[in-house]
């Protein structure tokens, strides 16, 4: 190598004092980039209820604000808290006036007419009257808006006119005046109301919302509590009381505010940091807090309108037999499944939950016996067994659940393949007849009514029955308890089905979640809802 | 400059190859983007609905040329999932990762530069074999583990610094500290093989017979030559971090945009999808050929062309 080629350098001292100088002026760039404006709350008066911001934190974004739009648990948490329906839920998942002060219903349960509240009006001031009524409903049938709660409001008189493009507004919607909304349904819906209740029909400015299009999500206006003050995408977002609420003495919160993309374990450091007031609590730190009376006090828990199974699909042999289904049904130790989740779950035994409105003691399910496992298999010929392959999505608890329901199954002769695929991937396989053998998935109430497990899971043209599971007894019936208005004879013809369907064991039932969350001592009113995300509007805090 | 013009022809070559080869994967790969879009409830006829919504019915060529039309007049579309504009989720997202990515680079050359500079004329001795053995031991410490223990210390045990999100620049030392010093202490290995090699070098001894001292020597002299492969590593490793961000984004819940691509394709977010491998790929590209043109810089004997 030539030195020449070198080049020769500059003294060495000067410049080291300018880049010492622009090294400043870019990390005093940083430092001003960086600062986030700080939020700005009220002070408190002393020894009020009133004021206070609930920390909260959550491992996702939200999906999105436009009620249209979500129908996932993330959304819906803060969609209730900025929308409001025509009717609702109190916490014990009963139905009560929300927007709406009254109905009437005509005996067939064809014909509503709902009176608004007087002088309601959105957050901005602008008056809700009933034609914004009419408009949301309409926005979520249109096929522009691509909503997934389309579907529950396809009953209304000329819904499928206007789905089509042939009508350009439902006929059966109207708004006769400002305070009536007049609902007509093709055939009676004993479940409508709860199909109201549902946040797909919670009330936009239905003009506004036309306007915004698909940017309604991220400048969402309702009539709610709170209103969205700000949401940095992936990193926080802000609600803040809505002045102009019906209610005046509620929300007692200034704000929420949730830190987002943070995972549960960082969560509950942050928790025992105080920088949060209400967490969830991971499985390795649930023992020790139960253990501490101390902080199990500060814990509140709720078993919630969800089954967790094993889809069996009854298409593909040698799971079309009902005893092998049976079989496997009885070989699941579900105590031992439960005791993974740190005993986070009650045994299931049959789909429906046990605090579900029409739930039945009497169905005994099938207790663990793994010698009747052995005897079930045995007659359908498959004595020494077979080999299939459970699809599940792979997050921590769902490999555990499938490695313990491999073991078991090992136990009476079936080798069980655990095979782990992504989400999207997952959704589009389970959909396919004879693809899946055996799945991981739960279902949750959408309302607080039986069919909503049964119809969805079991009728054999139900865009969920993951199991390929066909009855045509089983049809009958819940195509009956559909129109049946009375709620003690629906809820019969439902549980006869669930004995049908529980006797032919097309999912091996596991068990029902019980929800823990733990809040701070400052935390007054936090609730667990028995089927929707937690409602904050009348949790108040100590002041510090 | 027609070097240069070349060059970015070839970029834009490159970059459309990208395109096809993403939105041919994104469609090869089993799963359907109505599907997630409608949900795990949806029923049939609103799955349908969506798809012809998304124009999802259409051929795959079509659609790709629809979406090469479009990006051509810049607009990369809207998330599924979101339905926010992509370039806008891009925008909003990029800052976040940059400023990481460059604050782990920026430790990482420090880390680096410091290593190779103490280590190299201890080759042998047994510092340098410690030195060897912490810097495999740091190497080998998964991303996420670091995290969660400097978390554990720095921000619950000590209090010194916040439990991860974005926000003054307390935020960014860990994640930045943790993204680079993997980094840095690879970079430290790298310069010292170098300079311990140059060291040897004619110019070096000619360098030290003209008087210069010890450290000027190593400096100034060794430094220049030893950093050229640590240059064209940096260059790469600058595109490489703001698209492998995802560890750290995650551990920190930093709102940037690995956390974003592993989002989208979770969930089969076309747009969102091709949006950031799009990014990545102008990163990449564009980083390559700063490195060629720095190169020139502290080389004057590499002619480009």
């Amino acid at each position: 190598m030539n030195v020449a080629s070198v080049k020769p350098t500059a003294p060495a001292a000067p410049r080291v004092t300018r880049r010492a100088r622009v090294l400043a002026l870019l990390v005093l760039a940083l430092t001003v980039g960086c600062e986030r404006d700080r939020l700005d709350w009220p002070a408190r008066a002393p020894g009020e209820r009133r004021g206070g911001v609930l920390r909260l934190a959550a491992p996702e974004d939200v999906p999105t604000l436009d009620p249209a739009l979500g129908y996932d648990t993330r959304s819906w948490f803060f969609e209730q808290h900025l929308f409001e329906t025509l009717v609702a839920y109190d916490e014990r998942a009963v139905l009560v006036p929300g927007l709406a002060e009254r109905w009437e219903v005509s005996p067939d349960a064809r014909r509503y007419r709902f009176t608004l509240r007087r002088d309601l009006v959105f957050s901005d001031g602008t008056p809700l009257t009933a034609t914004d009524v009419v408009g949301s409903l309409e926005r979520v049938l249109d096929p522009r808006t691509r909503s997934q709660g389309a579907e529950y409001f396809r009953g209304i008189v000329g819904a499928e006119e206007f789905v089509r493009g042939e009508a350009s507004h439902v006929v059966g919607l109207r708004a006769p005046d400002a305070r009536a909304v007049d609902i007509e349904l093709a055939a009676s819906d004993p479940l409508f109301l709860h199909k109201l209740a549902l946040l797909f029909a919670a009330v936009v400015p239905a003009e506004r919302a036309r306007r915004l299009g698909d940017d309604f999500t991220t400048q969402p206006l309702g009539s709610g509590p709170f209103v969205l003050r700000e949401w940095r995408r992936g990193e926080r977002i802000v609600l803040a009381r809505n002045p102009r609420y019906r209610d005046p003495e509620r929300p007692y919160l200034d704000g929420i505010v949730q830190q987002l993309g943070v995972n549960p374990e960082l969560s509950w450091l942050m928790f025992e940091s105080g920088e949060l007031d209400v967490t969830g609590i991971p499985p390795a730190d649930f023992p020790a807090v139960m253990r501490d009376p101390e902080q199990a006090a500060l814990t509140i828990h709720a078993t919630a309108l969800e089954t967790m199974f094993v889809g069996l699909n009854c298409e593909m042999p040698p799971l079309d037999d009902p005893r092998v289904r049976q079989a496997l049904n009885y070989a699941v130790n579900k105590a031992d499944v439960i005791a993974l989740l740190n005993g986070r779950g009650v045994e299931a035994r049959g789909i429906v939950p046990p605090n579900m409105p029409g739930y039945r003691v009497e169905l005994a399910g099938y207790p663990f016996d793994r010698e009747k496992a052995r005897a079930l298999l045995a007659e359908a010929g498959f004595a020494a067994g077979f080999a299939t392959e459970i699809w599940t999505q792979g997050t921590d608890t769902d490999l555990k659940i499938a490695q313990k329901l491999q073991q078991d199954f090992a136990k009476v002769g079936v080798q069980l393949a655990i095979k782990s695929v992504a989400w999207a991937s997952f959704l589009d396989a389970i959909r396919q007849p004879k693809t899946v053998p055996v799945l991981d998935l739960g279902w949750s109430a959408d309302f607080p009514d039986p069919s909503n497990f049964l119809d969805v899971l079991f009728h054999s043209g139900g865009a969920n029955n993951h199991a390929f599971y066909a009855d045509p007894a089983v049809d009958r019936l819940l195509e009956e308890a559909r129109t049946v208005l009375d709620e003690t004879a629906r809820f019969g013809l439902d549980a006869e089905a669930e004995r049908l369907i529980v006797a032919a064991a097309p999912l091996i039932f596991l068990y029902h979640p019980i929800t823990y969350v733990m809040h701070d001592r400052r935390v007054h009113g936090y609730a667990i809802h028995p089927f929707l995300p937690a409602r904050v509007t009348d949790v108040w805090l100590d002041p510090e | 400059m027609r070097y240069l013009i070349g060059r970015l022809l070839w970029a834009l070559v490159i970059l459309v190859g990208t395109t096809a080869i993403t939105f041919a994967i994104v469609f090869l790969v089993p799963g359907d983007p109505a599907r997630v879009v409608a949900g795990p409830r949806a029923d049939a006829a609103t799955i349908a609905s969506i798809r012809r919504e998304l124009a999802l019915d259409l051929p795959v060529h079509v659609q790709y040329g629809h979406y090469l039309a479009r990006l051509a007049h810049g607009d990369l579309g809207r998330s599924y999932a979101t339905r926010q504009p992509v370039g806008e989720i891009l925008a909003r997202r990029l800052p976040a990762t940059a400023l990481l990515a460059a604050a782990g680079l920026g430790i990482a050359v420090v880390l680096g530069l410091a290593g190779g500079l103490v280590t190299a004329p201890l080759a042998g001795t047994w510092v340098d074999r410690g030195a060897l053995v912490l810097s495999l031991a740091f190497l080998s410490a998964p991303v996420f583990w670091l995290g969660m223990l400097a978390l554990y210390y720095v921000g619950y045990r000590w209090r010194l610094l916040p439990l991860g999100g974005a926000g003054d620049i307390r935020h960014l030392v860990l994640p930045a500290l943790v993204l680079g010093s993997g980094t840095g202490v690879y970079y430290a290995r790298l310069l010292h093989t170098n300079l311990v090699s140059v060291l040897d070098a004619d110019y070096i001894r000619a360098a030290r017979a003209r008087g210069a001292g010890r450290g000027r020597v190593l400096a100034v002299h060794a430094l220049r030559n030893a950093s050229l492969p640590l240059l064209t590593v940096i260059g790469l490793d600058f595109a490489a971090l703001l698209n492998g961000v995802v560890l750290t984004e995650t551990v920190f819940h930093w709102p940037g945009l690995g956390r974003l691509a592993f989002d989208a394709v979770l969930s089969l977010d076309v747009p969102v999808i091709m949006g950031t491998v799009l990014l990545s790929a102008v990163l990449v590209v564009a980083s390559n050929l700063a490195v060629d043109l720095l190169y020139r810089v502290v080389d004057p004997r590499i002619r480009l062309g």
